[in-house]
């Protein structure tokens, strides 16, 4: 286990400087830079251009395109992962600062896409056939279907602006930073964000019981009289969280690239929303640096999903 | 062998073509054929439906006042005239005129949309496409010395002009100086006629004698003049204190605002414009942002419509007459939000760091580049000028100093990267109180505050701002009392609102269609 653990990690090195150097081209390819971004255009004739050369030579705008990749994967490498152009602040500041919001997001929408998942793609495959089958499969379709904005901007509008149950958006306020006073501010985009996880796990863990349902070892464990719920859950529904974990494994990186939208719309003070400035203002080392993020999670999560498809499968062998 | 040919073939006419085209010759340098254009476009009617009347119909690009001239031609409608007039100038038809903007708002895309069919009506074609990247570099590249191939690809480029002193409409427009008006020496000589005197008579006449040239020269087609929308809560009141264009800094009285307790008793005002990463430093835009606005003060003060009205940081101030030396007195016992002393030597260090920070206020950095000398006798600073600056007094009222002792050694190309303006220390009625970036920050009264001490008890601020969903999703759900906007379908949705209000304000911001009238266009 150990052995194929830190082979996997060692091969996630090539692949994470492939694709930062594919990220850095897409951000090279794309047009202007920071300093053009900086400049408002109503105001950009009264800069001259020697003063832009000197915004550019101050950001390291001016060197060529592989001494500044050169030099930021040189950085990283030390643990380096340099200032934002826009603002000054470190990279690592920053990342730090937003990340908790973003990660308190994702668990939420995780746990609740989950354990609410589950919960109705079991339902539903113990009473196929029957309405509340009926009726969970078209919201399984709808929530797939319908984007999360849409959600958002429904829900904000009916529970926050119509209701007043909730806040409309932000993290927290001023005065108000324990547990229960944040509580409140996460249920939107926390349930927005896990709407179409819910659908989805709840879609494929229906699908995955029929299939332990109808296998010989279900119809054993009735023969040895076993009580049904006994044979649902302890039989059938470890059997069918096989596929289900490999699909909630690959849809964690899938949870912080879906708070982009999410955030913006909640104005949730996390990565996301920060991404979306970065890109916005060709801000580079920022950019690298929560792709990085990304990636990472999109590598982690697929070694987590081989270990976890291990422990509940014993035919599964890890090498 | 024949899809080689077709291919070589293909190849010669494109560099043929290329090739007319690489200086083609441009009928916009026609007065008659941008006369005509401004005759295309209905912008009543546009006015009337797009903006749903929430702007003004513009026939200069100075804004309706005492500096507008009277018997000015408004271009009213009129397609025959149009025809008439590109007739009359031999219009090639069959040219497609590439229309550029930068704005990404439906609006702008609208306008495009009613434009292309206007002046289809009358026989111009026009395509229109969004600037992105480097849109500064697209749109002020200037032509070769001398020359009269323009440095700009465009035809026409949609855009705003947003004058903090009127100076600035026309300045621009001295020869060299104009990616699309190419020089002239008639206009050179109204340039410096506008910017010799501080006699407020003398200056409505240099001004009202440019926009006559203008109106038929039209190196810009003024299109509209967009208005201001503050809107407030009903749980604020201004207690007297005067409306203005709130995108600079006047007199407003905030030391006196009040809002409704909430259910503790507490006074707290919500607003927007916080940052999202860093706090914008003022010298660019004095007064857009909330710290800039509640957080600076400035030697002087001005009035709404941004007319210098007295001292602020200044006890008094003068100008001699012949506007060569000014100075400014400043009060007894001023201090910084952290506490130490704010001093004359400040506002020189400011001046001077100002003087090298790339892209400050245009009106700064004009009167700044007149500025010969500083010297500080106590708190007296005097200014030696090498030449008359008439908005010396606007720029005062505008520009903030900060904190030597916080900034002093800063790098000027990384003036907005230095950590001061994580949390920046200002000498406003309202301080820092805590800054949670991207969520809030918290402003409370600066209990050393040279006007006495402001009444909210705390001001929060989010980051929003113009053109932003959030602002209608603050405003319904409570957490919006103040701020402004220009957007059109932000104040219809605010208008909707039983507990917001609206109070429009006309402000110097003009859009218009700037012309590119050099003789030939590279391509």
């Amino acid at each position: 286990m150990l052995t194929f653990i830190l082979r996997r990690l060692l091969i996630t090195i090539p692949m994470l400087v492939a694709i930062s150097f594919l990220v850095y081209l897409g951000l090279e390819l794309t047009p202007g830079d920071a300093v053009s971004h900086m400049i408002n255009p109503e105001v950009a004739n009264s800069i001259s251009p020697e003063q832009l050369a000197e915004m550019r030579e101050a950001l390291g705008l001016n060197k060529s395109f592989f001494e500044r990749f050169s030099i930021w994967l040189f950085n990283v490498v030390q643990g380096n992962f340099g200032h934002s152009l826009s603002g000054g602040v470190a990279i690592s500041t920053i990342v730090l600062d937003r990340l908790p919001a973003t990660l308190e997001l994702s668990i939420f929408a995780l746990l609740f896409s989950t354990v609410i998942g589950c919960s109705l793609g079991v339902i539903s495959a113990l009473k196929r056939g029957s309405p509340t089958d009926s009726a969970l499969t078209v919201i399984g379709m709808l929530g797939v279907s319908i984007p999360e904005f849409f959600f958002g901007l429904v829900a904000i509008l009916i529970f926050a602006l119509n209701l007043g149950w909730l806040p409309a958006g932000g993290r927290l306020l001023p005065g108000y930073d324990s547990f229960f006073d944040r509580l409140p501010h996460i249920i939107l985009p926390g349930i927005v964000l896990s709407l179409m996880m819910t659908a989805g796990v709840m879609r494929y863990s229906r699908s995955a019981m029929l299939d332990s349902l109808s296998r010989e070892f279900i119809r054993t464990a009735r023969s040895k009289g076993l009580p049904e719920w006994r044979i649902n859950l302890i039989h059938g529904f470890r059997v069918a969280l096989t596929p289900v974990v490999v699909l909630i494994g690959f849809r964690l990186p899938t949870l912080i690239g879906g708070s982009v939208v999410i955030e913006s719309v909640f104005q949730w003070p996390g990565v996301g929303s920060e991404l979306i400035d970065a890109v916005r203002g060709s801000d580079y080392p920022l950019v690298m640096m929560i792709a990085l993020l990304s990636v990472f999670a999109v590598l982690l999560a697929s070694l987590i999903v081989d270990i976890l498809t291990a422990l509940i499968d014993p035919r599964v062998r890890l090498g | 062998m024949n899809k080689v040919l077709g291919l070589a073939i293909a190849a010669a006419v494109q560099m043929t073509s290329s090739a007319a085209y690489a200086d083609r010759a441009n009928q916009l340098s026609d007065e008659r054929v941008r006369q005509a254009i401004a005759y295309a476009i209905d912008m009543d009617t546009i006015v009337e439906t797009l903006f749903e009347g929430k702007a003004i119909a513009a026939d200069s690009m100075i804004p309706n006042g005492a500096y507008k001239a009277d018997g000015l031609n408004a271009y009213g409608y009129d397609p025959d005239r149009a025809r008439a007039l590109l007739s009359d100038a031999g219009w090639d038809d069959s040219q497609v005129l590439d229309v550029v903007y930068y704005y990404g708002d439906q609006l702008t895309a609208d306008l495009m949309v009613a434009m292309q069919a206007y002046l289809g009506d009358v026989g111009v074609q026009m395509t229109y496409r969004k600037l992105e990247g480097d849109v500064g570099g697209q749109l002020n590249a200037l032509p070769e010395d001398g020359s009269d191939t323009s440095g700009v690809t465009w035809d026409i480029a949609y855009g705003a002009k947003a004058a903090l002193a009127l100076q600035e409409y026309y300045n621009g427009y001295r020869s060299g100086r104009s990616s699309y008006a190419p020089g002239n020496s008639d206009r050179d000589a109204l340039v410096d006629a506008i910017n010799a005197t501080a006699d407020p008579a003398a200056q409505q006449e240099a001004f009202m004698a440019f926009e006559r040239f203008e109106n038929s020269v039209l190196s810009d087609i003024p299109l509209y003049y967009q208005q201001l929308f503050i809107y407030e809560s009903s749980r604020m009141s201004r207690n007297g204190g005067q409306y203005g264009n709130d995108q600079f800094n006047y007199d407003w009285g905030i030391v006196d605002w009040t809002v409704e307790p909430d259910s503790n008793g507490k006074e707290v005002l919500y607003t927007n414009t916080a940052p999202s990463q860093f706090f914008d430093h003022p010298w660019l835009n004095p007064g857009i942002y909330v710290f800039s606005k509640i957080g600076l003060d400035h030697l002087l003060t001005a009035d709404g419509s941004l007319a210098p009205s007295g001292g602020q940081l200044a006890e008094s101030y003068s100008v001699s007459d012949d506007g060569l030396t000014v100075t400014f007195d400043m009060k007894d016992g001023l201090t910084w939000h952290d506490g130490e002393a704010l001093t004359a030597e400040d506002v020189v260090w400011s001046i001077e760091t100002a003087k090298t920070v790339p892209g400050i206020n245009a009106v700064f950095t004009s009167t700044f580049s007149a500025i010969d000398s500083m010297s500080v006798a106590g708190d007296v600073i005097t200014l030696n000028m090498s030449k008359l600056d008439p908005n010396v007094l606007l720029t005062f009222s505008q520009f903030a100093p900060l904190p030597k002792h916080l900034l002093d050694g800063v790098n000027p190309a990384e003036f907005q990267q230095h950590p001061f303006w994580q949390n920046p220390v200002g000498s406003g009625p309202y301080k820092l109180a805590e800054v949670q970036m991207n969520d809030f920050v918290r402003f409370v009264p600066f209990d050393g505050y040279h006007s006495g001490i402001a009444n909210i008890d705390e001001i929060v601020a989010f980051p929003s701002g113009e053109n932003d969903g959030n602002v209608i999703t603050n405003a319904a759900s409570g957490r919006l009392d103040f701020g402004f906007t220009k957007s059109v379908s932000d104040v219809q949705s605010l208008e909707e609102m039983e507990h917001m209000s609206v109070i429009p304000a006309d402000i110097p911001y003009t859009r218009s269609l700037r012309v590119n009238a050099f003789a030939n266009i590279s391509e």
